[in-house]
């Protein structure tokens, strides 16, 4: 049974929200493409990979993006003659599209893993997925399509008996027979007719990554990391022979119609084209720039698309006979090219908390501002190292989110680990809002982000104290997720306020994400511990009694400013007042200086550094005390 | 002399007994057998007391360290004037006590924790005179600084350099962990540094076995994928363990104290584990070749959990074996030794188990 709905609350896990810093619209591959498949009707290309989107190719030309997948997609079938496709990947969930239209259908949430690889059986229009939840699944496409958001339950069967992740799988048109390859290194069988175990292959020494099946489903070709390709008889469970060409593991196989010649790539990033009665007869069809992922035929079957760890795909023409008879020399350039874009590499949180430095893959180093959800600066090809050193400032603000790169975007996670998404406090002036209350006013740069992400879920906010300062732009998608676990729901944040997206955010979105956008979370300003005493050259009849002796040992909240501090010390340490209120944050007062001193003249040293007066205590104690010790502050009077 | 002569001179007769060699038993300072039995063994450990000794030669006049007093005490066995006997680590102890907290009261104590605290701390101390000598060669002649002084554990690198210590000489191997990404396939490998392996256990083996499994393949899969830096993300993995380089003594310490859930207690395993007098290893990385190592001495777990029991040695000296139990020393054959192998019923609580093994390369025999 799977469950096509965006999963209900588990209680156990904590839920976490993510967004995507994606463009609005996302033309070329971010990164490795781990899927191809060709539409020959049409003569379109579909290609998926690592940036979690499956895209169209019309030639070279990119039609449109097919986006809902939230990890890496790791393989895509094309069936009912182009009509639907289905996808499978890293987030868990096996995905039903209409291939014309572009749009997800449904979503199968059966498997507890990543989902690696899929299986299609033409004839019966059935399709296997396999993963690393060591199942295998079987669908008939016809009924997943007839799937509505009310009839939304789906039998399923499964195929028993694997006892390691499964990496590939393959299954001939008529469906008579399916193999997985695992990391037990043996090929598995199945009659996915009657579901039942029919035998087990040994021969290979690492894991099987690659699978083909004959039309008729007695032979079998499997590429394996242990760098060979094995030629099976099922008939007879023997191997038929063994093809050691590549020097690295072999991860995509295709085998012509009449399974009389194999093409293989690999680790090795080459793409090599071997006669199947004849291994010694074999073509190099090209040497790839990077690790091959995937091939397929072009419509002619004359050439084929390979895809790699880069996010370029190149079709090659395939040798003929002359080239086999070595009459021909082989081309060095591909017939077509579907240029890639950059992956991040690398990102850098300023110690701002609020932008992040990004390097790529194509060595371009960029700016993003998390609470616009946008990149706002592209600096080129400059060093990424010095312009991190460039960028740095003396601030202290506390982690309030978390990085991730799998896609090759930025991806913001809240709310996961250890993380506390409400601890940034920021004054409304360092975060660049001017129309505040008032100008010291602390804001909350998660409480922000968050308003920000659901401000079309939930409507125009009427309370003052809740406006909203910054929007997230409408193609962000906002995705709910079980921290390290699977993905309940993604949305576009320009989506939100439909009928049903909402009332699914409604049954999604987690209450510690509720409680807090709507509350005035001020309660929770992280404090700070920290001692004041006075300089030696403090004339002690200035000081109160026992100053000298003893510390002052004080509370505050992190963000106080040493300007705030002197306020204190002149009014409550200098004079003949009381100290008894630590809270030094709360003197909002403008009291006539004591003993004719002012504020100006308290100089307030850490680790025998003059502090400036608008530098935070959190600041100090992370740049300049650098200990998890209670910070002790120093201060003296200067004469001005 | 011949009047008094002990059980154990009589045992090993005086035309065998060797020269230069004493017997002395440790007297026990309510429940310090943990220390005793360590002690024992590794005064047998040839290479280790010819250093300790030597420390003590040419450090006369130092301050009271640990290592000070682990030589006052292998110095005053050294030099007895009779043969056998029994003597009172009282100084050491009492300097134990003061070092760690942990080992400041009358109770039994982990004598594989004691050991590898003795390890450490003395390495520690050797490491700040060398600093100490270091810095004041620097006063005198600033230009030379390239004498490294820091633990070759520091960086990868740094291992190709001589030892920093002769502890460190004698008992420290490399560890190599290589992790595989199931995904692209690359393989990280990380070098971590060890003065004793700690081997996990099973029923009715031998200690071949049980550090044969020691470099098993462990797969990083379902919740515990493996973070991969070149896929950005989490993947399955396989991870092995390999030892890149054995110590000259390669001090063993099986894992007999399981942590049980529901006991919420550490349980002793008493599994049977052969140990062989004479272990054949296997350099796994870089170049193959066999290693050969002889069994020196045996620390012996007597009891049901780590903190009660009893702690015995057994050591080899001269070609005979010789039990050491607190003040009393008794020769015993090396067929008994097969009696310290463990249980092969899981019935019996209590058992006689060697715990932790010092086998030395015969290369520095």
């Amino acid at each position: 049974m799977a469950n096509l709905k965006p999963g209900s609350q588990n209680a156990r896990k904590k839920v976490q929200v993510s967004m995507v810093l994606c463009e609005a619209e996302e033309r070329k591959h971010r990164s490795g493409v781990n899927a191809l498949q060709l539409d020959p009707v049409l003569d379109r290309l579909y290609s998926a990979g690592r940036d979690s989107i499956i895209r169209v190719h019309e030639h070279e030309r990119f039609l449109q993006s097919m986006e809902h997948h939230t990890d890496w997609v790791n393989d895509i079938v094309l069936c009912c003659g182009g009509r639907h496709l289905i996808s499978a990947s890293s987030d868990t969930t096996v995905k039903v599209w209409n291939a014309h239209k572009g749009f997800c259908m449904s979503t199968l949430r059966t498997h507890k893993d990543y989902v690696k690889a899929l299986a299609y059986a033409k004839d019966r229009e059935q399709v296997a997925s396999a993963g690393l939840d060591k199942s295998i699944y079987l669908w008939d496409i016809n009924t997943l399509t007839a799937l509505t958001a009310s009839n939304n339950t789906v039998t399923t069967s499964s195929l028993i008996g694997c006892k390691e992740s499964i990496y590939s799988l393959a299954m001939n048109p008529s469906g008579s027979v399916i193999v997985s390859g695992s990391t037990e290194k043996a090929l598995r069988l199945w009659d996915p007719r009657t579901c039942a175990k029919l035998f087990k292959l040994k021969g290979h020494s690492d894991n099987v990554k690659a699978l083909v099946v004959s039309r008729d489903g007695t032979q079998c070709l499997s590429g394996s990391s242990d760098g060979s390709i094995k030629h099976w008889n099922l008939g007879t469970q023997r191997i038929i022979q063994t093809i050691r060409l590549h020097t690295d593991s072999v991860w995509a196989l295709l085998a012509t119609e009449s399974f009389t010649y194999v093409i293989s790539g690999g680790r090795d990033k080459k793409v090599i084209m071997t006669d199947l009665k004849n291994t010694s007869n074999y073509v190099i069809v090209c040497v790839e720039e990077a690790p091959v992922l995937k091939m397929c035929f072009t419509a002619d079957q004359q050439a084929v698309w390979v895809s790699t760890f880069d996010s370029s795909i190149r079709c090659w023409k395939l040798p003929t006979d002359k080239h086999f008879k070595e009459e021909l020399k082989m081309p060095t350039q591909p017939i077509s090219l579907i240029p890639g874009g950059a992956a991040i590499r690398q990102a850098a949180v300023l110690n701002d908390k609020r932008h992040i430095l990004t390097t790529d893959t194509h060595g371009h180093v960029a700016l993003y501002d998390v609470l616009r959800a946008r990149k706002i600066e592209d600096l080129g090809q400059v060093n990424f190292q010095e312009e991190l050193k460039n960028r740095f400032k003396m601030v202290y603000v506390s982690n309030w989110f978390n990085v991730d790169l799998k896609t090759g975007m930025l991806t913001i996670h809240l709310g996961q680990d250890e993380v506390d998404c409400f601890s940034a406090w920021v004054s409304a002036r360092d975060a660049g809002i001017r129309d505040t209350p008032e100008p010291d006013h602390k804001v909350n740069y998660g409480k922000l982000l968050l308003q920000a992400l659901f401000e079309h879920w939930r409507g125009v906010e009427t309370d003052p104290e809740n406006r909203l300062y910054f929007s997230v732009p409408k193609h962000i998608p906002l995705i709910l997720s079980e921290v390290g676990g699977r993905t309940l729901y993604r949305v576009l944040v320009g989506d939100t306020a439909g009928d049903t997206e909402n009332a699914l955010l409604n049954d999604t979105v987690p209450n510690w994400v509720i409680s807090n956008i709507e509350d005035n979370c001020t309660n929770k300003f992280i404090k700070v511990q920290f001692y004041l005493q006075p300089h030696s050259s403090v004339p002690s009849h200035l000081l109160k009694q026992d100053r000298m002796k003893k510390p002052d040992r004080l509370v505050a909240n992190d963000f106080i400013q040493c300007r705030k501090v002197a306020e204190h010390i002149l009014e409550k340490l200098l004079g003949d007042g009381t100290a008894n209120s630590p809270g030094c944050g709360d003197a909002e007062s403008n009291t006539p200086s004591n003993n004719g001193y002012t504020v100006d003249q308290i100089e307030l040293t850490c680790n025998d550094q003059v502090l400036d007066p608008s530098m935070d205590l959190r600041t100090i104690k992370h740049f300049i005390w650098k200990s998890s010790s209670d910070l002790t502050l120093y201060y003296k009077i200067i004469n001005k | 002399m011949g009047a008094n002569i002990s059980q154990l001179e009589r045992d090993i007769g005086s035309e065998q007994f060797p020269c230069n060699e004493h017997y002395f038993g440790l007297v026990n300072f309510g429940n310090t057998c943990y220390s005793n039995s360590v002690l024992q063994a590794l005064y047998f450990c040839k290479p280790f007391r010819e250093r300790v000794l030597e420390y003590k030669a040419k450090n006369k006049r130092t301050k009271e360290t640990l290592l000070t007093c682990l030589a006052d005490l292998f110095h005053s066995i050294a030099t007895q004037k009779k043969k056998v006997g029994s003597i009172a680590p009282k100084k050491f102890i009492a300097r134990l006590r003061k070092e760690k907290e942990e080992f400041d009261n009358y109770m039994q104590q982990d004598a594989h924790e004691f050991l590898n605290f003795l390890i450490n701390h003395i390495s520690e101390i050797i490491l700040g005179m060398y600093e100490l000598v270091i810095s004041s060669e620097r006063q005198q002649n600033s230009t030379t600084n390239n004498i490294k002084s820091k633990g070759a554990g520091e960086n990868g690198t740094a291992h190709n350099s001589p030892e920093p210590t002769w502890v460190h000489e004698i008992f420290q191997g490399i560890l190599t962990s290589e992790t595989r990404c199931l995904n692209c396939e690359n393989v990280s490998s990380k070098d971590e540094d060890f003065f004793d392996l700690q081997v996990d256990i099973e029923q009715n083996t031998s200690i071949t076995h049980c550090l044969r499994c020691f470099s098993n393949t462990e797969t990083l899969c379902s919740d515990n994928k493996f973070k991969c830096d070149n896929c950005m993300s989490y993947q399955e993995a396989q991870k092995r363990m390999r030892v890149k380089k054995l110590p000259m003594i390669l001090a063993l310490h099986l894992k007999r104290f399981k942590y049980m859930e529901q006991y919420n207690r550490h349980i002793k395993v008493s599994h049977r584990v052969v140990f062989p007098l004479e272990l054949r290893l296997f350099n796994t990385v870089g170049i193959f070749f066999v290693l050969l190592y002889d069994l020196v001495a045996v620390v012996i777990h007597c009891g049901s959990g780590p903190n009660r029991g009893h702690y015995i040695s057994i050591v080899k000296s001269h070609g005979f074996w010789l039990l050491f139990d607190d003040d009393q020393v008794d020769k015993i054959d090396a067929s008994t030794i097969e009696d310290f192998y463990g249980l092969t019923a899981d019935t019996q609580k209590s058992s006689e188990t060697g715990y932790i093994l010092f086998y030395q390369s015969r290369e520095s025999l």
